[in-house]
């Protein structure tokens, strides 16, 4: 165990020593990488803060059911215990076409209109919430809730929603195949990285192995790199997030003003950014495995 | 300590690097193996240093036979052996301490004991003063001393040197093989491949001499 933590500690050093003699090098590495995985990390915050929009809003919808204005007194209960009995309906209210009208009368200054009117022209109706806002369960609710007897039509409030959702779901579409790209590009970036130390070390590979290093003895150090490349590009993927963001979010707060609402960009969280550092951290481990159980021991067997 | 026993190696599309050739060194003898270049002088003591296996025949190392053991065990075995190439190999992206390092790191030593053993081998070929210099700087001989020191640092039983005095004229030569001939009376196996070894040798030193890959004169005496 012992024996085990010293050579790992050593790999280690050995790395961070390559590192520091190669500074420039090595930043640039790490930059490019950090661009590379900024981009869908940066996407996904964009996806995230619209999507947590889109739900606000959401929250509001509503679901109107307006029932036909011949119906008979017994529909509306029948509708009301079905309402009651669907799970899918969060809260729902029942405005009679009476009290339809004296809120419009209240709320209209025209009055004259609605006075002239012989009969009230308005449906006794059920405004609902539904609990589940997925654009394919308010589908299914508004098919059910237009079979009930009595029931005219179905409105639902705000189709855009449904066109947003629509949206996001191809953005995250996109944001996964952008990711999935950008990851074989860092495969084999890091790969031809971890290469090319390869190729300028193999005086040393080979007479570690002329005298004695195990194959792990060699290879130990280059996961290594490739594993810290990652993580450290991981990390500057991450700071160019924020600083994205908040710039971003610098020059959308008097737009946003303009229409009295405070939405801005989220910042990634803590679980995003450990995610991204350990996705990026693998990404680096992989390839650099690659690279050198391609070429690390052709020479020597 | 190391037994050859009808030993051939043929690499492929190649004639017979050695053919049938069978000896036995002892804890502590000093050995020559002499003979004209591409006799099979470097083929033999890749085979003593399970760097390379026989084709055929058995080559046992401490009683452990070398085409037996599993590819994955060789390094250890490797490690009971301090080697002096005939190119050297030595490493000029660092300086000469750190040459002298990479034996003992393979040995998971680091710190304060390898610095301490590190010293006492550059000290022991007179390079103490160089601990610090690229082995570019060095002459010839001081190279031939740092690949020395870098040999005999994790303190191996089993010393192989290829024409270790190949380029160097006669004076560092002489040194060269007085510090062999230190390393025997501490118990050391010495084992020397030379062309040119026969004016040097003294006393009752085992000599090997190939021709063609075959061994013709086994334990002569000069």
């Amino acid at each position: 165990m012992n024996a085990w933590l010293t050579q790992h500690i050593q790999a280690l050093r050995l790395v961070l020593l390559r590192f520091a003699k190669y500074k420039l090098s090595t930043l640039l590495i790490c930059l490019a990488i950090g661009v590379t995985l900024a981009l869908p990390s940066i996407l996904y915050a964009v996806l995230d803060s619209v999507n947590g929009l889109a739900s606000s809003v959401k929250s509001d919808s509503q679901m109107s059911v307006f029932l036909a204005t011949n119906h008979d007194e017994n529909a509306v209960a029948a509708i009301k215990t079905a309402l009651e009995d669907n799970a899918n309906i969060k809260s729902f209210k029942y405005v009679s076409k009476e009290s339809a009208l004296s809120q419009l009368q209240a709320a209209d200054t025209n009055n004259d209109v609605l006075n002239s009117l012989e009969n009230n022209p308005l449906p006794d109706a059920f405004f609902l919430q539904p609990s589940n806002l997925e654009a394919e369960s308010i589908e299914s609710l508004k098919n059910n809730l237009s079979k009930l007897d009595g029931v005219d039509e179905v409105l639902v409030d705000g189709a855009w929603i449904k066109r947003l959702n629509y949206l996001l779901a191809l953005g995250k579409k996109a944001m996964l195949i952008i990711a999935s790209l950008l990851a074989f590009a860092l495969v084999a970036v890091i790969g031809n990285t971890v290469r090319m130390q390869i190729v300028t070390q193999q005086a040393e590979i080979e007479l570690s192995r002329l005298i004695g290093a195990t194959k792990s003895f060699v290879r130990r150090p280059f996961l290594y790199a490739g594993a810290l490349y990652g993580l450290i590009g991981g990390l500057f993927a991450l700071i160019i997030t924020f600083v994205v963001i908040y710039l971003f979010n610098q020059s959308l707060a008097p737009l946003v003003a303009e229409y009295q609402t405070n939405f801005s960009l989220n910042y990634p969280n803590l679980f995003t950014c450990t995610i991204t550092c350990f996705l990026a951290l693998a990404v680096g481990l992989i390839s650099a495995y690659l690279a050198v159980s391609k070429s690390l021991f052709k020479s020597i067997h | 300590m190391i037994t050859f026993d009808n030993v051939t190696k043929r690499y492929p599309g190649s004639h017979e690097a050695l053919s049938n050739v069978s000896f036995v060194i002892e804890q502590g003898e000093m050995v020559y193996v002499t003979g004209h270049s591409g006799a099979g002088k470097s083929t033999l003591l890749k085979l003593m240093a399970a760097i390379e296996r026989p084709t055929t025949g058995t080559v046992l190392i401490n009683n452990q036979n070398v085409s037996k053991l599993k590819e994955s065990t060789l390094p250890y075995i490797r490690r009971k052996f301090g080697l002096v190439f005939q190119d050297h190999k030595l490493l000029y992206d660092r300086n000469c301490y750190h040459n002298v390092a990479l034996p003992l790191a393979i040995n998971g030593i680091t710190g304060a004991e390898a610095g301490k053993r590190i010293r006492a081998a550059l000290d022991k070929v007179g390079l103490l003063d160089k601990e610090k210099a690229m082995p570019i700087t060095l002459s010839g001989g001081e190279q031939q001393r740092l690949a020395i020191a870098r040999a005999v640092v994790s303190r191996p039983s089993i010393l192989i040197a290829d024409e270790p005095t190949g380029n160097l004229d006669r004076n560092y030569a002489d040194d060269i093989l007085q510090l062999f001939s230190a390393f025997q009376q501490v118990g050391v196996t010495v084992i020397i491949a030379t062309h040119d070894a026969l004016g040097n040798v003294n006393e009752s030193n085992k000599i090997l001499h190939l021709d063609h890959g075959k061994l013709t004169t086994n334990e002569i005496t000069a």
